[in-house]
């Protein structure tokens, strides 16, 4: 919500101080804006921030990377957010792993504003799993390690750790 | 360190489970260490080494960047598991003292770089030569850890377990076997170097994780 956007401005380097708000059950955060209503839901408001931030490279630069980028904010909103109970972080994670195996980013080569929405999303879900979960979901291992270490991400959000040396035996 | 042989079917599979939870050779971002693995490879890893598959066609997206990404590029026994004892050139079936020049060969006059190269893989040779692996001896032992009930975190439980690192200790796999009353034991193998790790010493730290564990049994002690 509203601290994942303030997050998310300090993390593309943007000094705005916007206010935001939230709006109903599923407190759907909202941007107030000096001119209208505001502008309503996460996915908005974030592909709003990087415009302004001037880093339209994060929502994809080719047709197809954006409509990639485009699958995943979704994914973040409607599977990663809605998920309730174990059965769900188990299909989300198997999905994700599978996706990964042979990308570096969700997008493929390159860091998009996806990897940071599905990392915020991901980070309770992450911190919780056993060192067992997280060798069976090698990859998505690999990829959140990558963007927890990237630059002004993180920030205050704690650090998984992941230990180098595979404690328990493959399973392909 | 290294890879061992990159143009064997042996030197990708050390680099595939090297990259199986990395990104890049070095650190997070591409680097002059991903370019000077990259070079060393000559066709795309195999589908099933998928690790190293991803990896190759990542940096290949690089390309046209390669000498602007940071770093410099050291030789490539400089990287990869910091275990693995660099076996290039020193393998026991080498038939050609051709690997000993594999850098030397590749350019027009041999570079300081390759002869440093060159040098420290003939002394890793003799010094491999001389000293040969004593044999060590090694138990598979089977533990049975009980926790104090059925509302006991067996998650947890596990993880405490396998937090234990000591030389000479590998753990392997692991399952819950119910023994009645809802309660389920945690039956986990590992493999021991008998004059490094004994039993007694198991149970201590076991035991040790008071919270969880109630008691811990041998179930199974093999000799390797």
């Amino acid at each position: 919500g509203p601290q994942e956007l303030a997050l998310l401005e300090r993390s593309l380097g943007l000094q705005e101080g916007n206010k935001y708000g939230v709006q109903g059950e599923r407190k759907i955060p909202v941007l107030q804006t000096n001119n209208g209503p505001g502008l309503i839901g996460l996915v908005t408001i974030a592909a709003h921030l990087v415009k302004r931030a001037k880093k339209e490279q994060l929502l994809g630069s080719t047709a197809e990377e954006k409509a990639v980028v485009q699958q995943w904010l979704e994914y973040r909103v409607t599977r990663v957010d809605g998920c309730s109970g174990k059965e769900d972080t188990r299909i989300i994670l198997k999905d994700l792993n599978m996706y990964l195996e042979d990308k570096v980013y969700l997008a493929g080569n390159n860091f998009t504003l996806a990897d940071i929405l599905m990392y915020y999303g991901l980070h309770p879900i992450m911190a919780d799993l056993t060192v067992q979960e997280k060798e069976k979901y090698l990859n998505v291992s690999r990829w959140f390690n990558h963007i927890q270490h990237y630059p002004s991400v993180r920030q205050h959000l704690s650090n998984v750790i992941f230990i180098k040396n595979r404690l328990y035996t493959n399973a392909h | 360190m290294g890879f061992g042989d990159l143009k064997s079917a042996a030197g990708l599979q050390v680099l595939n489970d090297f990259l199986a939870d990395r990104s890049y050779i070095e650190g997070y971002v591409p680097s002059q260490a991903d370019i000077a693995v990259f070079e060393a490879i000559v066709a795309p890893p195999p589908a099933e080494l998928c690790h190293a598959l991803r990896w190759y066609n990542h940096i290949k997206s690089y390309e046209k960047q390669k000498t602007s990404l940071p770093g410099v590029k050291k030789a490539l026994g400089k990287y990869g598991p910091a275990d693995l004892e660099d076996t290039t050139g020193a393998a026991t079936d080498s038939k050609d003292d051709d690997d000993i020049d594999l850098f030397g060969s590749d350019d027009e006059e041999e570079s300081e770089e390759a002869k440093k190269l060159r040098e420290e893989r003939l002394a890793q040779y003799e010094s491999k030569k001389s000293k040969k692996p004593a044999v060590v001896a090694k138990s598979s032992i089977l533990l049975d850890v009980k926790p104090w009930d059925d509302e006991t975190d067996m998650a947890k439980l596990e993880e405490c377990v396998r937090s234990i690192q000591v030389d000479g200790l590998v753990w392997g796999s692991s399952k819950l076997v119910p023994v009645g009353y809802g309660i389920k034991k945690l039956q986990i193998q590992c493999v021991v170097e008998d004059d490094k790790v004994g039993t007694d010493m198991l149970e201590e730290r076991i035991t040790a994780f008071e919270d969880y564990v109630q008691s811990m049994d041998v179930a199974a002690f093999n000799k390797i």
